[in-house]
């Protein structure tokens, strides 16, 4: 059982007790940067990492990755209680979390997310020490044309998110899409849309569209018309989960930890969609999928086991090849850099210590997340009974410091007040706003990949029909927008029919 | 001009120069900070940061690390160029900012010649080329064979276009008489699951962070892209020697300050500068990141910026690399 014995090396490193307190101050970190709305572990880590040069390599590195899987938590709560999706993988869980809020179901709602996390925490550090090596073998067969295809793929299925009307939704989309076009094409090096101003050089950050759009906007409409303002505070019921309502969450929990740990291995922005694929599979099963958008538990649960089932598993192509799969990871490379450690390859023979020690850790850190998270969620309650006029400037000025520490810049800040008039006009005119984020977030990658492909096959076109992989995305693609075009078309032919 | 404007211009300029000449003793009275014009973790923070540290220990006050990234380091630049020339700003740039940028997008908002004087030259980088696993050649004498034998079938990969990654093959492609196809990334970092899997052919990389996959047997090493080879690959040789005579690309890491600081500052900090340089800890710290430390006089600094310069504008135009 080497496997046994690995776990065992690790559970040795990170039990210690000054171990388990950097894995303790580093979730309890994350926690809160994640609950801070706009402030995210990319400047938290980068923030903390010259205070990590003193300490041990396996401390810093333990104590960084519980910010990340911390602020992973931290992020959901702001996202079902405030509408505020502190990054792309939380943007899902606000679709339906917050409606639950709406609903008095706060509780419920943030219950599902921890518990729904922790599962998949456990079941994602299991995979990551027992397939890691295979796994990343697996993420080596995605080239270029493989993640096009993925990214198509993705595409179609974001048209599931909306619970709308569908030409609405592609709108958005397409929209999104736009908007990703802006800055620097990888290919040419040309600006795109960046009016000569250099802030849109390397194109609009995440956070500023996501914080505008949806919690700028929010903040708009409701202090719009006074007397219709929601005090969802009185009608809360309960602030512990219910067995009926864990029994629903449950499957839909499991599915999504299988989702977001195979889409977290890909390093090329696969832990990203694990959320999203995770809330169309929940809604395509459902036997009412009109209660999605409108406080589904499962719209909940699903997405958010996968977002930490993939925070998880995107160690794994950077612990064994070396590759950082997103800007957290990018940041551990440097940390580990300042360490004299590379990752890659060898991380695991050389560093055994290292590498079992921050497994391990990241499950004890799941343990101590569960804990911290359920007692705190009647606080975060709470919060919701602070009046507007004070909770409203706070959440505004949080915002405003979160999106201004991204690149120590204003213009940021300023871009976030346009996004969020835009997503005012965007909720008069009943269009929602996570398409045109998925749109925002898949475009370039699309585009980037399939431009990449095509260089790679001298401008061939087929390869990616003869490349399996990205054959059989493909062909799911063709299939979905069947299934998705397919009622509108027997609409039309019945009402032929009629005439 | 009228004589009477001059005059005053005169003394406009000695009375600005005489306090700045008598208030000189008292540098620093304040925190200073460090621009950093890319973001955290990457090389140059690593190695500002670190440099920050000890100039903090020398100068007796605070130095700040400020991260300003975007546009390829641009952004951090322009604001250090239009800084206070009283000697609390600094920066630490690279060829990137100060060789390539200026030669590649001729609408910077910064002149890197005229806007910065530059202080010290920190520290040297070389890159290593790689090769994919499947790729038949073992050096750079039998990649080059081996391209001018399969015309059209090398890729390199690059960190985008117009980055030193790219000019480095470009160079390196038109000294060896070699035509290749440009996939440009993001990073060289996401280059390497399409060099392992093969797709990509090869690839300039970082020293430090492309050894982990050269000694875990995914990509392969072929040389060093410096002058002279590398301690922390002792074996293996340098391109120039090993099939493309007279080819060097190299990075230069170096700190400046806004023009116009005081030559008494710019002197201070260069002295106490180059003294960092000497301590092991410090070039401990360089080893990390594949650095070797250089130092030496503002002078010798502008000079290799000049040389620099020169050097990649020609590559540039010759590859015709353009932004527009």
């Amino acid at each position: 059982m080497e496997l046994l014995a690995n776990l065992g090396t690790g559970f040795s490193v990170a039990l210690t007790l000054p171990n388990l307190l950097y894995c303790f101050s580093g979730v309890l970190l994350g926690t809160l940067i994640g609950v801070l709305p706009g402030i995210g572990p990319v400047p938290t880590i980068a923030m903390l990492l010259p205070i990590t040069y003193a300490l041990p390599p396996v401390s810093a590195l333990i104590m960084l990755a519980g910010i990340y899987y911390g602020a992973q938590y931290g992020g959901s709560t702001t996202a079902i209680l405030v509408n505020l999706p502190g990054e792309a993988s939380s943007v899902v869980t606000c679709l339906d979390g917050y409606q639950m809020a709406r609903q008095g179901r706060a509780g419920t709602a943030l219950a599902v997310a921890a518990i729904g996390s922790f599962i998949a925490g456990t079941f994602a550090t299991l995979l990551v020490a027992a397939f890691a090596p295979p796994l990343a073998e697996v993420a080596l067969k995605f080239g270029p044309a493989e993640y096009f295809s993925l990214m198509v793929l993705g595409l179609i299925a974001a048209v599931v998110l909306a619970s709308g009307s569908l030409v609405k939704a592609i709108g958005m989309i397409v929209l999104g899409l736009l908007l990703g076009i802006i800055g620097t094409d990888v290919n040419s090096g040309l600006q795109r849309y960046s009016f000569g101003i250099p802030e849109l050089s390397d194109g609009i950050g995440f956070v500023v569209v996501a914080m505008g759009l949806f919690g700028f906007a929010e903040i708009i409409i409701n202090l719009e018309n006074t007397e219709k303002r929601e005090v969802f505070t009185n009608k809360v019921s309960g602030i512990w989960i219910k067995w009926k309502d864990l029994k629903e969450a449950l499957p839909a929990m499991l599915r999504g930890t299988g989702i977001g740990s195979v889409l977290g291995i890909l390093p090329g922005g696969g832990a990203l969609l694990g959320a999203f694929a995770s809330y169309t599979v929940e809604k395509k099963i459902a036997k009412d999928p009109s209660r999605f958008g409108k406080g589904a538990i499962q719209g909940v649960a699903g997405p958010e086991a996968a977002n930490n089932a993939g925070a998880q598993t995107s160690f794994i192509p950077l612990l064994t090849l070396g590759i950082p799969p997103n800007a957290v990871m990018a940041l551990m490379v440097g940390a580990m850099t300042i360490h004299s450690i590379q990752p890659g390859p060898q991380v695991m023979t050389n560093n055994p210590q290292l590498f079992w020690g921050l497994i391990v850790s990241m499950w004890i850190g799941n343990v101590m997340l569960v804990v911290l998270n359920l007692p705190l969620i009647g606080i975060w309650v709470k919060l919701l009974q602070v009046p507007y006029r004070l909770l409203y400037p706070a959440i505004l000025l949080f915002c405003c410091i979160g999106v201004y520490s991204l690149q120590n810049n204003v213009f940021d800040v300023l871009m976030t007040a346009g996004f969020g008039l835009l997503g005012w006009i965007f909720v008069k005119l009943e269009c929602e706003p996570a398409p045109l984020l998925l749109g925002f977030i898949l475009g370039p990658m699309m585009e980037e990949n399939l431009r990449r492909a095509l260089l790679l096959s001298r401008g061939d076109f087929t390869v990616f029909a003869t490349r399996p992989i990205s054959a059989v995305m493909l062909g799911i693609a063709i299939i979905m927008l069947i299934v998705i075009v397919a009622p509108s078309i027997r609409k039309k032919r019945e009402e032929a029919f009629h005439e | 001009m009228k004589p009477a404007t001059v005059l005053a211009a005169v003394l406009l300029a000695a009375s600005f120069a005489m306090p700045t000449a008598a208030q000189m003793p008292a540098w620093p009275t304040k925190p200073l900070r460090l621009v950093v014009p890319f973001p955290p973790a990457g090389a140059t923070d690593i190695l500002g940061r670190t440099l920050a540290q000890k100039l903090s220990e020398a100068l007796g006050q605070p130095v700040v690390v400020e991260n300003k990234p975007g546009a390829g380091g641009a952004i951090g630049s322009d604001m250090v160029a239009k800084a206070a020339p009283d000697g609390y700003t600094l920066l630490i740039a690279t060829t990137s900012t100060h060789s390539i940028g200026p030669s590649l997008n001729p609408k910077l908002a910064y002149n890197a010649e005229k806007d910065f004087v530059p202080v010290v030259w920190v520290a040297n980088s070389t890159n290593i080329l790689v090769a994919a696993p499947n790729l038949p050649v073992t050096n750079t004498a039998e990649l080059v064979a081996y391209a001018k034998a399969n015309p059209g079938k090398i890729n390199y990969g690059s960190s985008g276009n117009g980055t030193i990654v790219h000019l480095t093959a470009e160079l390196f492609g038109s000294m060896a008489g070699i035509r290749m196809t440009h996939v440009p990334y993001k990073g060289t970092a996401l280059v390497m699951p399409d060099l392992m899997s093969g797709q990509v052919s090869i690839l300039f990389d970082n020293i430090v962070s492309a050894m982990p996959s050269v000694k875990g047997g995914k990509v392969k090493a072929l040389g060093i892209s410096g002058a002279k080879r590398s301690p922390l690959v002792p074996d293996l040789p340098t391109i120039a020697e090993s099939g493309v005579p007279g080819f060097v690309s190299d990075t230069y890491f170096g700190v400046f300050v806004p023009a116009g600081t005081p030559p008494d500052i710019v002197l201070r900090l260069n002295r106490d500068i180059n003294r960092i340089l000497e301590s092991t800890e410090f070039r401990d710290k360089l080893a990390v990141l594949g650095a070797e430390p250089v130092g030496g006089t503002p002078e010798k600094f502008a000079a290799e910026i000049r040389t620099e310069t020169a050097k990649w504008s020609k590559v540039i135009k010759d590859a015709g690399v353009k932004l527009e």
